[in-house]
């Protein structure tokens, strides 16, 4: 089995950063991504529900790719996390078909 | 007087859809596993807002423009617009916030709320007070003026971390999907007339009380949520959002008054001004001031504000305007 070493990067943001952010990882190079909703839980700014009327949401996006295009994506992201929540976490994954990330 | 309004607040206690959210608020407070799925609350919500503003669009049209719509969107601009300074002011003295923070709850009680409308409009219609279909028009129009006088604040106040101009600010400011369908409904309602009515009859007519009290259950289940995930609210702040909505109004039923509006109208009018956004609003604020405390600003206009207009303010708005007008 051919397994290929590649970066994972799980990212929780609102709902509003979403577009913006699938722009940023295509431009460093990543080739595609899973956007994730209905995703609830509780962090430093309280609770995310998807309670329907008063909240936008979060959402998890889930991408791999090099681990040249991860750096690229941390950077931004350490910038945006200055003004608006959210998290990303970053893990070694397997893949097959490196071709694809 | 006194009377009359224990009467109309009884009546309103008792139409279904205020049940229906005080059965959402106890199912929340009992912590039930009642729940509306989020996409069957976003599917209603949107639905709402076609039926006000197609039904508005239709009587709007049969009333033409009349100077009393001129009057009235202008008041409601006018309203919407100056709301947040004040706002601004007494949360900053009464409420303790920062100045992020306060700026963005005064979007939202400058801003407007659709359900408010909506049981205000139903209230009116269940005891026989005509008001101008344009007033969903007026509605729309004031969603938006609150949110750019926010970021005035905002920005004007240190240039707080915030008030970041975007372009996807503005795209959820003025094409949010809930203002797309509000006002598209108002043009296609226009366009259609009685024909169209006629065709979405059942639709946009009987259907609609039933998807409202399924609607306000969940509200009733937000918002007791909402409440009990609240610690930072202080009396100062509870005091504000119950008071705002009273001098809200009545300066909105005054300058009704002035304007010759009618005795729907300026009831509506007070009621617009007295109602705190929690969709509109709080999307906008999240983007432009990321760093105010949405559990103080959804806490205030949902789980505060929003019960106590249902509850007790709209039959009080429209009794004291009763009382203004003789």
């Amino acid at each position: 089995m051919d397994l290929v070493t590649r970066t994972k990067l799980e990212i929780f943001v609102e709902a509003h950063a979403v577009n913006d952010l699938e722009r940023m990882l295509t431009r460093v190079g990543f080739k595609g991504c899973s956007v994730f909703e209905g995703v609830e839980g509780a962090g430093s700014h309280g609770a995310w529900r998807q309670t329907g009327v008063d909240e936008a949401g979060m959402r998890l996006i889930i991408t791999i790719g090099s681990e040249a295009s991860a750096r690229a994506a941390l950077t931004w992201l350490e910038d945006y996390f200055k003004s608006y929540p959210g998290v990303v976490a970053v893990s070694e994954v397997k893949v097959l078909r490196a071709e694809r990330f | 007087m006194l009377e009359n309004l224990g009467a109309a607040a009884g009546a309103n206690l008792l139409a279904p859809a205020v049940l229906f959210f005080a059965l959402g608020a106890i199912a929340g407070w009992l912590k039930s596993d009642l729940t509306i799925p989020d996409q069957v609350a976003k599917s209603l919500a949107l639905y709402l807002m076609l039926c006000i503003g197609f039904k508005g669009g239709v009587e709007a049209r049969a009333s033409g423009l009349t100077p009393d719509l001129l009057s009235a969107g202008a008041l409601g601009l006018c309203l919407s617009f100056a709301a947040p300074f004040a706002a601004y002011a007494a949360l900053r003295a009464f409420g303790a916030l920062d100045r992020v923070t306060a700026a963005a709850t005064a979007a939202h009680y400058g801003s407007v709320s659709v359900v408010t409308f909506a049981a205000g409009s139903e209230y009116l219609r269940a005891i026989g007070v005509e008001f101008g279909g344009y007033m969903a028009a007026v509605l729309a129009l004031m969603e938006t003026p609150a949110i750019l006088a926010a970021l005035l604040i905002a920005g004007s106040r240190g240039g707080a971390a915030g008030a970041r101009i975007k372009p996807t600010l503005w795209r959820e400011v003025f094409l949010n999907g809930a203002a797309v369908v509000l006002v598209g409904s108002f043009i296609i309602g226009a366009i259609t007339n009685e024909p169209g009515r006629e065709r979405l009859d059942l639709f946009v007519g009987a259907l609609f009380q039933g998807a409202l009290c399924l609607f306000l259950l969940d509200m009733g289940l937000v918002a007791s949520r909402r409440l009990a995930a609240a610690p930072k609210l202080n009396w100062g702040l509870i005091g504000f959002a119950l008071v705002w909505p009273l001098l809200s109004a009545a300066a909105a039923l005054a300058a009704s008054m002035a304007l010759n509006l009618s005795l729907g109208d300026a009831s509506l009018m007070a009621v617009l001004a007295a109602s705190a956004s929690y969709i509109a609003a709080p999307a906008a604020m999240r983007i432009a001031l990321p760093n105010a405390d949405a559990g103080v600003y959804l806490s205030l206009s949902l789980g505060v504000t929003f019960p106590f207009n249902l509850l007790v303010g709209i039959p009080l708005y429209h009794a004291i305007a009763r009382l203004m007008y003789g």
